[in-house]
């Protein structure tokens, strides 16, 4: 048997282990309500947590602090055990240990913000993950107090355990990214259709309310608002739901499941959880017809159309 | 009634609330207050009766329980958002009307494609279905510690 195979049994195991939904719905509910006290700060807060103003998930980014704080720890535990360290490596290993908890903490937020949206397989995948980290966690605060205490060799092996565990841990979050796509954009970025195609009859649009089509197998939403027709892309980039099923909110498009909201004229997040944009459209109205062309990513949304591109 | 009956019935008690509340005008702060009270208590109790009884029991034959429970976490956000604006704000009937969408998406989900799927569990797991469901229903309805928590709720959610 393969190591992937073998992985891969784990995986499927943890997906299927429905035992993990009933804490599963417990963790979430406290997450959310953690925000429900944050009051008016919740959503800039997760905002800030998710990476909508990165542009992709900050989780990611920010557990490298502690995988390399706690490597280093590693490192400068085996040059302390074996005697070649020098006088200043102990109080070393203690200062990155603490910089590997305090990242931790900072990593463990960002995560379970953007976990508390994970369906299904995922969700569960997420739990253990947590449960792991969290495990790890502990056993570097332990570790940190030790050398503190001077109980330098549980010290190293406490953060030893913790760093396998970090290790573990590490393959179900590669797991949650690469296989189910958690963080990633979901949203369908074809290049079609590249010349105008009509979609809708304009007497099929009302005013405010978000219309899902499809063209040439793309999903688009139209919207009518303030006399121009607006059209975006019409799956979520977050976890692909319809966002032809969305609505408006203070001219914003809501996504029915997790609540994004996406300016029209720009496709950008006004709000998470999504971090990527939406892919815009350009729009015109043509006997009677709306017709849609995909915008070029490098327009900018208030250029205009060339001689040249109006008359393809 | 059946199960999908019971919660549809339900859904169009909901529904009704956001009407009435998205037709008030900013002056009407008591009738505001009183349909957002009553909107709070129903939602817990509708919330409660779904989570406890009616998603555990379609979780084989139905694919939409994560997507329904995304729903419900976002119309209890909104709920919170409406809480905070105060009845007499001209923002209050903008919140309203985002709260009303985000239901209406739920029910919609509910009532078109879950409910249909839930006949896979046969009409007579349903009928019994149904009938825990209104029991529960009317007993949370009558319950003092629910009534507590939604105070606490509303307390809460109004200081925040």
């Amino acid at each position: 048997m393969s190591v992937r195979s073998r992985l891969e049994g784990v995986l499927g195991a943890v997906e299927r282990w429905d035992l993990l939904d009933a804490p599963g719905y417990q963790v979430e509910h406290g997450v959310a309500l953690t925000y429900l006290l944050a009051g008016r700060y919740a959503r800039p807060l997760q905002d800030l947590l998710h990476g909508v103003w990165l542009g992709h998930p900050l989780h990611p980014a920010l557990v490298t602090v502690p995988v390399g704080a706690w490597t280093a720890a590693l490192v400068l535990d085996g040059l302390d055990a074996t005697g070649r360290g020098g006088p200043g490596t102990g109080p070393a290993a203690r200062a990155v240990v603490g910089v590997g908890v305090a990242g931790a903490v900072a990593s463990a937020a960002t995560g379970f913000t953007d976990w508390q949206h994970a369906h299904d397989g995922a969700r569960r995948v997420g739990l253990v993950h947590a449960g792991l980290n969290s495990a790890a966690l502990a056993l570097y605060g332990w570790s940190f107090a030790d050398r503190g205490r001077g109980r330098a060799v549980r010290a190293r092996v406490t953060a030893a355990t913790g760093l396998a565990l970090t290790l573990a841990s590490s393959w179900l979050g590669g797991a949650l990214s690469y296989r189910h796509g958690l963080g990633t954009d979901h949203a369908d970025r074809s290049p079609e259709p590249r010349r105008f195609t009509p979609v809708l009859g304009q007497a099929d649009l009302v005013e405010g309310e978000p219309v899902g089509v499809d063209v040439a197998g793309v999903p688009v939403v139209l919207v009518a608002r303030d006399g121009e027709v607006h059209a975006v892309g019409g799956t979520c980039p977050h976890q692909g739901a319809p966002l032809g099923e969305g609505w408006l909110h203070r001219g914003e498009l809501v996504c029915p499941w997790h609540g994004s909201r996406f300016d029209l004229a720009t496709g950008e997040p006004a709000q998470g959880p999504s971090t990527a944009p939406l892919p815009c459209f350009e729009t015109r109205v043509s006997g009677g017809q709306v017709e849609v062309r995909r915008r070029a990513h490098w327009r900018s949304p208030t250029a205009t159309t060339t001689a040249e591109e109006a008359s393809r | 009634m059946k199960a999908d009956q019971v919660l549809t019935a339900h859904h169009d008690v909901l529904r009704g609330l956001l009407r009435e509340l998205a037709e008030t005008t900013d002056d009407q702060v008591a009738d505001r207050r009183r349909l957002r009270d009553r909107l709070l208590r129903e939602l817990e109790v509708h919330t409660q009766i779904e989570d406890e009884l009616f998603y555990p029991a379609v979780r084989d034959v139905s694919p939409l329980l994560s997507v329904a429970h995304a729903e419900h976490r976002q119309i209890d956000e909104q709920l919170a958002t409406v809480m905070r604006t105060p009845v007499d704000d001209p923002e209050f009937v903008t919140e309203v009307r985002m709260l009303s969408s985000t239901l209406h998406h739920h029910t919609f989900e509910e009532e078109q494609r879950m409910f249909p799927q839930a006949h896979a569990l046969g009409e007579e797991r349903l009928e019994e279905l149904g009938r825990q469901l209104q029991g529960r229903q009317e007993e949370l309805g009558r319950s003092g510690a629910m009534r507590l928590i939604v105070r606490l709720k509303r307390m809460t959610l109004k200081l925040v």
